[in-house]
């Protein structure tokens, strides 16, 4: 169409005009898709990682469990038979645990001691992988005890050395028993690392006095999607039971997940917000260097709706040219940093406490660039409107008296 | 047949300032195949008049019919769709879009008309032929002198096949040669095709070639001659 032709050369008329705003729009499309690369990356890695070695994606308790951490609200039932069943179950682990200190000769500190079977901890949390000293649990030995690096710094004890762990057993009555340090882990979330210990169930129910004691069932989904349903469906089995997916578990998850969002939101609106300015901008000045052209093109017969509809498609062409080529750049960015990752770890030593990889791997859906190109389109569209009434409402006459 | 029909028109600007009555009731009557110069001293009202019978303008009193229309009753999207179909234009300068060669510019005005892909090229290359642009017709306007924009303008405006051409000094921006070959060009479309010109000038020599002269002074026409 001959008044596309038109809008598409009238663009390069002042090159470099233009070429300020294709480039401001190249850049701003740029830079946002590796900073909401980079905020979901980061995301990403702390919600994997509170998933991989705290929550799982499902987790079944008494449901006075989580308010009191006593021992005596114990699972009951016996689930295994069934969970084992359901296809949409890839691992579960079966864990009982007592709220208590454990004491050096140094110092002490109160932790959820896990009873745990090394298989299932193996396949389910991976703390086995997350090893940085000993060992994970060896066979035929008693009273083997997994800590954090941190834990134990704080203890001031080292590898082989004994703790003693102690709680109330199901009697109220204090128990204790010494156990050997042979393996610690860091997971990179500090505050986590120092809340637990890992030993093995059968010497934990020992102590608590009930060799079949359970309080805890975690479980990894196949896929995160059914996550509702799989809940759902557990829920009508054992309505008994608290049954929670990791977001109810940490809620910090959920907020952190939805606060990410948010600012990227706010962010994507400032941008859109400076692009329609700069856009108008430069628009205005077009039409107004374009008076009498404009008035010579209305005199000869190119009528409002026609001038307005090569204004609009002037701004438009203006406004996203810049995008695909950002996007390009940006997707070559984030597969670019996807593959090498980010090492935070000059400022690790805030981030890890809070749980995140210090290493932060950029990724982005196909979604967001769609919906950053419709932003961009809407964005331009919005600033075309201006410039356009502008153009319609030069008088001819007027416009044509200035020759 | 009358194809400029005005009665009594008055243009008075700034009505409420500081007026100017730039015209002073003018009666006038244009037949189709003139070929009519419009002259007077510099604002005697020549281009307040040329604007007015253009629709580009609204007379203060007086009405004005082209082609049997009485064109006050036209709104603003409305007169500018007469314009297109009824009236062509030559300005003084910036009479074409810049971004467009000589022959997109023929062809513009066409394709405002929805004429065919066609149709566009065949008359848009007869016209420039025509104009004597044979082999100019894929410059843009910066690459052709005064005189050959001037061309492309007049092929421009016959090309919608108005009623009649308007050209508010054509040869103020063009030396003597120029002005020559453009009022030459314009006669014989004049002559050939019947093709109805008003043109307003302050050159003798274009004032010579015309067939008709209508004085203004002061806003009213003080002379119409008819050679
Ligand atoms: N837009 C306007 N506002 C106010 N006064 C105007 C306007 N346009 C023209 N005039 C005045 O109206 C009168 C007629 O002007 P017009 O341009 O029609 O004269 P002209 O015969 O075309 O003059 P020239 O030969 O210099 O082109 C002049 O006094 C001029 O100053
Ligand atoms: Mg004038």
């Amino acid at each position: 169409m001959m008044i596309l032709k038109v809008a598409w050369r009238n663009i390069w008329r002042s090159r470099v005009r233009s070429l300020v705003v294709i480039g401001a729009v190249l850049i701003g499309v740029w830079s946002f898709i590796a900073m909401m690369a980079l905020s979901l990356g980061m995301t990403g890695g702390y919600v994997d990682n509170a998933i991989r070695y705290q929550t799982s994606h499902i987790q079944i308790h008494h449901p006075e469990f989580n308010e009191d951490k006593e021992l005596a609200f114990m699972i009951e039932d016996d689930l295994t038979e069934d969970l084992e069943a359901k296809s949409e179950i890839v691992s579960t682990a079966y864990r009982s645990i007592a709220n208590g200190m454990i004491r050096s000769s140094r110092s002490a500190r109160g932790v959820a001691i896990k009873g745990v079977i090394p298989e299932q901890e193996e396949r389910l949390s991976q703390i086995s992988e997350k090893i940085v000293e000993g060992t994970y649990f060896q066979e035929d030995k008693n009273n083997q005890i997994i800590v954090s690096r941190e834990l134990a710094e704080k203890l001031k004890v080292r590898l082989r050395k004994k703790v003693v762990i102690q709680f109330q057993d199901l009697n109220k009555e204090i128990v204790a028993s010494s156990f050997r340090i042979v393996g610690m882990f860091s997971t990179g979330n500090t505050m986590a690392d120092l809340a637990s210990v890992f030993v093995l169930q059968d010497d934990l129910n020992e102590l608590i006095g009930k060799d079949n004691a359970l309080h805890e069932i975690a479980m990894i989904i196949k896929d995160v999607e059914q996550l509702e349903n799989v809940q759902q469906d557990l829920k009508s089995t054992y309505p008994d039971l608290l049954i929670e997916n990791y977001r109810e578990i940490a809620p910090d998850v959920q907020l952190y997940e939805s606060q990410i969002y948010v600012s990227l939101s706010i962010l994507l609106a400032i941008f859109m917000l400076a692009l329609i300015f700069g856009i108008i901008n430069t628009m205005l000045m077009a039409v107004l260097e374009r008076t009498r052209e404009l008035g010579m093109l209305m005199a000869i017969g190119m009528n409002r709706i026609r001038v307005f509809f090569m204004i609009v498609m002037e701004t438009l062409m203006l406004g996203i040219i810049g995008a695909p080529l950002g996007m390009l750049i940006g997707w070559l960015t984030v597969k670019y940093l996807n593959r090498t990752g980010i090492d935070l770890s000059g400022f690790a030593k805030g981030i890890e406490r809070f749980g995140m990889d210090t290493v932060i791997y950029p990724s982005l859906d196909t979604e967001m660039y769609l919906q950053l190109m419709v932003s961009v389109l809407i964005t331009a569209l919005l600033a075309s409107v201006y410039p356009a009434i502008k153009a319609i409402r030069l008088r001819p006459m007027e416009a044509i008296r200035k020759l | 047949m009358a194809v400029i029909i005005t009665e009594q028109i008055e243009k008075i600007y700034n009505p409420d300032k500081v007026p100017v009555h730039a015209l002073r009731g003018v009666d006038l009557e244009i037949d189709e195949g003139e070929f009519t110069a419009i002259v007077g001293p510099s604002g005697s009202g020549k281009t307040t008049l040329l604007n007015i019978i253009g629709g580009l303008d609204t007379p203060t009193k007086g009405k004005v019919y082209i082609a049997g229309t009485d064109i006050s009753t036209l709104s603003g999207n409305g007169m500018i769709n007469f314009r297109k179909d009824h009236i062509g234009f030559i300005f003084q300068s910036y009479n074409l879009i810049p971004v467009l060669t000589a022959r997109e510019n023929v062809e513009f005005i066409m394709m405002l008309q929805k004429k065919s892909k066609k149709e566009r090229d065949q008359r848009a290359n007869e016209l420039l032929d025509a104009v004597g642009l044979h082999d100019k017709k894929n410059k843009r306007p910066m690459e052709l002198s005064g005189g050959q924009q001037q061309r492309v303008a007049v092929a421009r405006a016959l090309a919608s096949k108005p009623s009649f051409i308007l050209a508010d000094e054509p040869t103020a921006n063009l030396d003597s040669q120029s002005t020559a070959d453009l009022l030459d060009m314009m006669a014989e479309l004049n002559r050939e095709e019947g093709m109805t010109f008003v043109f307003s000038t302050h050159d003798q020599r274009v004032i010579d070639r015309a067939r008709r002269v209508i004085t203004l002074i002061d806003g009213k026409i003080a002379k119409d001659e008819v050679r």
